[in-house]
């Protein structure tokens, strides 16, 4: 099967965004759950996000008073965009990939570098001053997970010697990225959880902005908008599979099966993450990111590379 | 269709889904709104100017050193394909370019220009 | 719509999204709130389909709270838990208000699904449908006109600039966080002027509860302290204090831990908190010293609202100021509790989150040692807050006078840190206030 001809491809992407968004969800529930000690029947745990969705379809969408509603209405479709286009990238089994493309890392980082542009449009066209804040602080928090993003990723592709994911998946044969490059996963992870606002790096939709970004949308926008920041999640923790934990290579299962399984073990590790670990503060992260995160990208980028030679 | 062609196919048409689905419900259930419906949310105050304003960036200077490293970033690209091929002379000279870029990092932490981020 | 009929049956089994309303004497029931089982509160009112409604309405909440009902999208239904006396004009102006018992979660989601299948119909706006800022100027888009920027586009006009400590002269909007803003204690209103993410200046604004507070003790337990206010005249078992005071730290540490992102372990401190004795000691220490050596949150606190030991006398902000004050210490009841009082050095936002928590946990050691002995009216009580009883306004009075210097410069982000940090009670600020002549 051809997997870069336009059906094909619709097809895989939306349900690999589908069931994985769908498991976020859930596992994010669990998580939330378990922390705060309250009991959630299995059928509830796994019902609520589609409850959940189909309530906010059956809610009317709001405006505020002199919104840039194009620009509104293209931020959620921008970012959902952006995500599949990361996911194309990635291989989900051997010879399965909608864009096997020699250099998938670069189509990545740019398909996740417009993401700040998504997001900043969401929060600046509603023409209110709590979104607005909050696209203003994406774009920091996104200027400095950038570099350590790509850095690890061109560290994975040392060994590779190529840029394009699936070399990257079939140098990892006889040892895991996770566990030739350990620095690599955890700045990914940060990274990852940076490109989709999620718990400790979710500063542009925050509480303390009463919900930041997203304070003014409701209804099949806000369904939207959370849907299109959690395919960007499960592009980022399908890409994280596939350059660090092996992608489809595993004994006895088939390759789509461990695709599947290691894309499941990071959003839950991000699940997690979300309840456990409180937000930071924007400039003492910025900070961080540029004086230890960035240093450490390049150890990594380094040591990969001498141990590759 | 080439790989290049497929993903642009799906970026698109996960665009336009998105966008359509929200014209749907715009169109099919078109109920104006009041003026107080749309009024931002600021805690039930109402809002005197218009949010839209020349907001201070702060982080302007974090930004220049960004499009530094971004263009580091430009060249660390290719080099990640050669490398291996080219053996310990690209490694050391990929090293000479990343710390005098790691100096710039270190002057802009020292003047201050991550803190005001 | 077809596709309505088929999804209104999932979407009833969802959890019921509400946006929480605070009036005065409604603290308790909101937290409340956040542990019923099948509600979920949200941060904005668009997220919402159920506007609750907590506590009572005065006068200057009643146009907010009007403001605020009608920002929730259709369907939407309002839902009102009066702690007291029901009256002050939302009935008449809410005319599909559902005054509903107190706490009850099975009521509010009995609501919820009359909402969705058409049985109740979804509230109209209760605002008249005026342009609050009308075309103004001569050109088709609002420009032209006379002064500097011309006219007003789109009826605003657009902010103005103000000189910046980096040698900019940049836009400042003004901003009146509103009585009801979720990060915020209720009823507290700061007129900001935000440069950039940065609070230049702010300043308080009126209480809304200011007059309100007479009627306050009529009718049943409305004021957070109210046990404490009792227990200025009359007899009152220690441990009863000493729980009520841990109940008042955990929940203030869970609202502050939600706002910090950390929502699903401050919902674990308001269980805790709900039915707390003496006997939950075990559980809420560990819980607690694993919350004060969580070192994001200590990441995110640290250094941030510092205050010197000058510049508050009494309370747990002193306290983690590090300035060993305590009326309990001069009260013969707890003499022979082997009561010291927990100090920490620091003063930022992170040591106020310690210290009270480590108060709570104190607290409930002095109420599983105290038993069932009673504190005698007459010397100043600690309450949660500060010291009461004394000649000294009242705790929430000071912390007020302190924010408008405590926020100057800080990112909003900080700024939000600092307000949460101080635990302030506006109605405790408003006894003794007149009520505002009406304009």
């Amino acid at each position: 099967m051809n997997w870069s001809s336009p059906l094909p491809a619709l097809v895989l992407v939306s349900a690999v965004l589908a069931v994985g968004t769908y498991a976020l969800a859930v596992l994010d529930r669990a998580n939330g759950d378990r922390v705060a000690r309250r009991r959630l029947r299995p059928r509830d745990a796994v019902l609520q996000p589609a409850r959940a969705a189909s309530l906010l379809l059956l809610t009317r969408p709001t405006a505020t008073e002199r919104p840039d509603a194009q620009a509104w209405a293209l931020a959620p479709a921008l970012l959902a965009a952006m995500a599949a286009g990361a996911l194309a990238t990635v291989p989900l089994d051997r010879g399965v990939t909608v864009a096997d493309v020699d250099d998938g890392i670069v189509l990545f980082g740019a398909a996740m570098a417009i993401v700040m542009v998504a997001v900043y449009l969401h929060g600046w066209s509603a023409n209110s001053p709590l979104p607005l804040l909050g696209g203003y602080r994406f774009i920091a928090l996104a200027l400095s997970y950038e570099m350590p993003l790509a850095l690890v990723l061109i560290a994975a592709a040392l060994p590779a010697q190529s840029l394009s994911v699936g070399a990257i998946v079939e140098s990892q044969q006889g040892l895991w990225n996770v566990l030739r490059q350990p620095l690599g996963l955890p700045l990914y992870l940060v990274a990852g959880m940076g490109l989709g606002f999620w718990g400790p790096l979710n500063t542009s939709d925050a509480p303390d902005l009463a919900g930041g970004t997203a304070v003014e949308v409701s209804g099949p926008q806000r369904l939207a908008w959370e849907l299109a920041r959690r395919f960007v999640v499960v592009a980022v923790a399908a890409m994280g599979a596939a350059v660090f934990l092996g992608g489809w290579q595993g004994p006895v299962l088939p390759g789509w099966a461990w695709m599947a399984l290691k894309t499941l073990l990071l959003l839950a590790v991000v699940a997690h993450l979300g309840h456990r670990v409180a937000r930071v503060r924007l400039e003492r992260f910025v900070v961080v990111a540029w004086t230890v995160l960035i240093p450490l990208a390049l150890v990594d980028v380094f040591v990969s590379g001498a141990l590759a030679l | 269709m080439g790989p290049f062609g497929a993903a642009l196919t799906v970026v698109v048409a996960t665009g336009v889904a998105v966008v359509t689905s929200r014209w749907l419900r715009v169109t099919l259930d078109p109920v104006a709104l009041t003026a107080p419906e749309r009024m931002p949310f600021i805690g039930g105050g109402q809002p005197e100017v218009h949010a839209w304003s020349r907001f201070h960036v702060r982080y302007y200077a974090m930004a220049l050193l960004f499009l530094a490293f971004d263009m580091e970033m430009v060249f660390m690209y290719p080099w990640a394909v050669v490398f291996v091929e080219e053996g310990a002379l690209a490694l050391m000279e990929m090293l000479m370019f990343i710390i005098i870029l790691l100096l710039g990092i270190l002057y802009a932490w020292r003047e201050g220009a991550l803190e005001w981020a | 719509m077809g596709i309505a009929r088929w999804l209104t049956p999932l979407a009833a089994g969802a959890d019921v999204p509400v946006f929480t309303a605070i009036g005065a004497g409604g603290r308790a029931l909101a937290d409340e709130a956040a542990l019923l089982p099948g509600v979920r509160l949200v941060d904005s009112p668009r997220a919402a389909n159920i506007l609750l409604f907590v506590g009572a309405v005065t006068p200057p909440l009643l146009r907010p709270l009007l403001g605020i009902h009608d920002q929730l999208p259709t369907p939407r239904a309002t839902v009102w838990w009066p702690g007291r006396a029901v009256g002050g004009g939302l009935a008449s102006a809410l005319p599909d208000l559902v005054v509903g018992p107190a706490g009850d979660g099975d009521h509010l989601r009995s609501v919820f699904a009359e909402l969705l299948s058409g049985e109740r119909r979804s509230e109209p706006p209760a605002l008249p449908d005026q342009e609050a800022a009308e075309w103004r100027g001569v050109g088709p888009f609002g420009q032209g006109g006379t002064g500097m920027t011309g006219g007003v586009p789109y009826g605003r006009p657009l902010p103005s600039r103000a000189p910046d400590p980096d040698g900019l002269e940049l836009d400042q909007l003004p901003l009146h966080v509103g009585p009801l803003f979720p990060p915020f204690p209720p009823g507290l209103i700061l007129h900001i002027e935000l440069q950039g993410d940065v609070v230049r200046q702010a300043t308080v604004g009126d209480n809304p509860f200011a007059g309100a507070t007479e009627d306050l003790d009529q009718d049943g337990p409305p004021l957070d302290t109210a046990l404490f206010v009792g227990a200025l005249t009359s007899p009152t078992p220690i441990g009863d204090l000493e729980v009520a005071r841990a109940r008042h730290h955990l929940r203030w540490a869970a609202r502050t831990l939600r706002l910090h992102g950390l929502e699903s372990e401050g919902l674990r401190l308001l269980g805790l908190a709900r039915s707390l004795a003496p006997a939950d000691r075990a559980a809420v220490e560990s819980l607690a010293q694993r919350i004060a050596r969580s070192r994001s949150l200590a990441w995110t606190t640290r250094g941030v609202g510092i205050l010197g030991t000058d510049d508050v006398t009494g309370g747990p902000v002193a306290r983690a100021a590090g300035l060993a004050v305590d009326a309990r210490l001069h009260d013969p009841a707890y003499q022979g509790l082997g009561f010291s009082p927990v100090v920490h050095g620091a003063g930022d936002a992170r040591d106020r989150l310690r210290q009270r928590l480590a108060e709570a946990v104190q607290a409930l050691e002095l109420a599983e040692r105290a038993g069932s002995q009673l504190r005698r009216p007459g010397p100043p009580l600690e309450g949660p807050r500060g010291p009461l009883g004394t000649e000294d306004p009242l705790p929430s009075v000071a912390l007020l006078g302190l924010l408008p210097r405590l926020l100057a410069g800080q990112e909003w982000g900080d700024a939000m840190t600092i307000v949460a940090s101080l635990d302030l009670d506006l109605e405790e600020a408003a006894v003794g206030q007149p009520a505002p002549i009406p304009a």
